[in-house]
């Protein structure tokens, strides 16, 4: 290969990554203002976040079509293989995210109907800003090439798991004290449900940052413990 | 770094022709330093053609202190990547447009900025000028208003009918009765210090939020912190019939970088409540051991046996770049009742109260440990906690120790 396609490859390489962070600003903003429409009772707002996702999806394609473009006509090696791929899988990785957003805002349209005298969104808010921080941390690591901030976020998923299970008695709890309510809890319980989910696409951003920089997964076990046996786990709802 | 380009060039003029452009040179010199001394973060980014991506060819040291600059000529998208950001700097550049947007960075210390985007005429590249400034301050203040009405007024009023009641008793029918005046007069005057207390937490905790975002600056020394703090505390330990069995490492060993007043406040807090959940007669232990780091986890078959028996362990803060730090830990444990796994994370929240405790058993104001997490969080430090129903409840605070060079 000569100096010149060299050079190309690499400003390719360079714009393919800086479309995942696009993309992951995007993802971490949806995020942001679909909880936040669930906390305000914000119909517009969540209005806005549907239609938003749309632009994800766009880019998502396109980043798909670059990489592939790469790998057809460049056919990368070693990390520059793996830099395409990472990116390749970051973008459906962040896309499933924002799918996740987009169905929180479509039960923020529920929500808002319903009585505002349920006071678990408070409990929503402080766990989807707990997630939101998380994804940003991802997303941080994977523009800035830091696999040890990478490995922080892959070591912390703990918690978001606990603020799940414990959200998740809570509304049980709420719902049987008061059969009314049990409408827009069990969007909340989705939406909760919907961002652990997100946390789990946070973790696996550092897991793919990993994989581009070392070429192995991340190879100490992780200190998770799961709690299946005490609040059982609802399957995932996407869009 | 552009100034040092200037400070060069005018170097290599001959003296002839430096005589008539050196006012100009040194008045675009000047303009430059001024620019980086700004206190808002400004930068200016640049685009070579309609598909090369957008580089950051001057940036101010508020700027790159903000966004964590780290080279010249950076990706703008490396450093900022809200999507309202980029569409105003876009507008900008395609139309020449002025654009000003707010919004805010998330993460634990989320901070509201507010950013104006100017076109750069005269630029031989199309260019854009940025300007960052942080008003993470005045939306705090708005909405600590808010909050501080909602919060005091409710759990304000419960002390406040409770004394009010008993005024009228005292004004109505019980009015020449000494008996009842004898006894309703000592709960009426708990009631007020339980008032008070309360305002005192309130408006710590407002204080503490206030200027959560801006990390302390300078060093102390946290054995000799815990020392003071548990001497302080002795009068009252000794009244229960508790001890307090204190590990410390020797004086100036256990350097930290935060605010003395703010730490003695949550070891305060911390063996405060040990004191009060431990059962009369048992021993609180205190801990402070140099040299910890967050992500290490502590024995694991220990957190195996507390799952076992309906408890965990749950961090409560967590630090941000937390593997770049070292950190002093302090440990606070009682042998009193513990708590259930499932009610660990809403420990720090304000006003809750693990379900099950009789109200008014254990005097509190439900602010203590929100005090606790908003000063860890400020101090960029961590918080966790290790429990189990009849295994006792054990804190853990993380301080950041000052880098080796500067200790």
């Amino acid at each position: 290969m000569t100096e010149h396609t060299l050079k190309f490859f690499a400003e390719e390489l360079e714009q393919l990554k800086a479309d995942v962070i696009r993309m992951g600003g995007l993802a971490e903003a949806q995020v942001i203002q679909a909880v936040g429409a669930v906390a305000d009772r914000d119909i517009a707002l969540a209005e806005r976040v549907i239609i938003e996702d749309e632009k994800l999806d766009a880019l998502q394609h396109e980043i798909e079509r670059c990489a592939i473009r790469l790998i057809a006509l460049r056919q990368p090696v070693a990390q520059d293989l793996r830099r395409t791929v990472g990116a390749l899988k970051l973008s459906l990785v962040l896309e499933r995210a924002g799918d996740y957003a987009k169905n929180i805002a479509k039960r923020a349209l529920v929500i808002a109907q319903s009585d505002p005298e349920i006071p678990l969104t408070r409990s929503v808010q402080r766990m989807g800003q707990l997630v939101a921080g998380r994804l940003k941390e991802a997303l941080d690591a994977y523009s800035g090439g830091d696999v040890e901030a990478a490995r922080s976020v892959w070591n912390r998923d703990e918690d978001i798991d606990e603020h799940y299970n414990s959200l998740f008695r809570e509304l049980l709890t709420y719902m049987m004290g008061d059969p009314h309510t049990i409408g827009a809890c069990a969007h909340l319980l989705f939406v909760a449900k919907n961002l652990e989910r997100i946390g789990d696409y946070a973790t696996s951003v550092a897991e793919i940052l990993q994989y581009e920089v070392a070429g192995e997964e991340f190879s100490d076990p992780r200190p998770k413990w799961s709690s299946v046996e005490s609040a059982p786990s609802i399957s995932g709802e996407g869009s | 770094m552009t100034v040092l380009s200037f400070a060069w060039r005018k170097g290599s003029r001959s003296p002839e022709q430096e005589r008539l452009p050196t006012t100009a040179i040194n008045r675009d010199a000047l303009s430059l330093r001024a620019i980086q001394l700004l206190p808002d973060a400004v930068l200016i980014v640049q685009r070579e053609d309609a598909t090369a991506p957008l580089r950051i060819v001057t940036s101010n040291a508020a700027a790159q202190d903000m966004l964590r600059i780290r080279a010249q000529d950076e990706n703008l998208i490396s450093v900022l990547r809200h999507p309202e950001i980029l569409s105003a700097v876009e507008k900008s550049l395609s139309s020449g447009e002025s654009c000003s947007v707010s919004c805010d960075t998330g993460g634990p210390q989320s901070r509201t900025l507010r950013i104006w985007t100017r076109p750069l005429p005269h630029a031989h590249r199309p260019s854009v000028v940025l300007i960052l400034r942080d008003e993470t301050d005045a939306r705090r203040l708005e909405r600590m208003r808010a909050d501080f009405m909602a919060n005091a007024s409710h759990e304000l009023r419960t002390p406040l009918a409770s004394i009010t009641g008993f005024i009228d008793t005292l004004l109505g029918h019980a009015r020449d009765d000494a008996d009842a005046r004898n006894r309703f007069l000592p709960v009426m005057a708990a009631q007020a210090k339980r008032m008070s207390r309360l305002i005192d937490d309130l408006l710590s905790l407002s204080r503490i939020e206030l200027n959560e975002h801006v990390p302390p600056s300078g060093t102390c020394d946290l054995a000799l912190v815990v020392r003071e703090v548990v001497d302080g505390l002795l009068p009252v330990v000794s009244a229960k019939g508790a001890k307090i069995d204190l590990a410390v490492p020797p004086e100036s060993t256990a350097q930290v970088i935060g605010e003395r007043d703010q730490l003695a406040q949550i070891i305060q807090n911390l063996i405060d409540n040990a004191v009060k959940y431990a059962p009369d007669g048992t021993a609180v232990t205190v801990n402070v051991c140099l040299d910890a780091s967050f992500d290490a986890d502590s024995d694991g078959s220990r957190l195996s046996d507390l799952r076992e028996a309906g408890g965990g362990r749950m961090a409560l803060v967590s630090p941000e770049r937390a593997h770049e730090n070292r950190y002093v830990q302090i440990r606070v444990s009682d042998c009193g009742a513990g708590i259930a796994r499932e009610y660990l994370p809403r420990l720090t929240e304000r006003f809750y109260r693990v379900p099950g405790q009789k109200s008014g058993e254990i005097p509190g104001t439900g602010l203590g440990l929100a005090i606790v997490k908003h000063i860890v969080n400020r101090h960029r430090g961590g918080l966790s906690v290790e429990s189990a129903p009849g295994q006792g409840t054990t804190f853990t605070v993380l301080i950041p120790a000052p880098a080796p060079n500067t200790a």
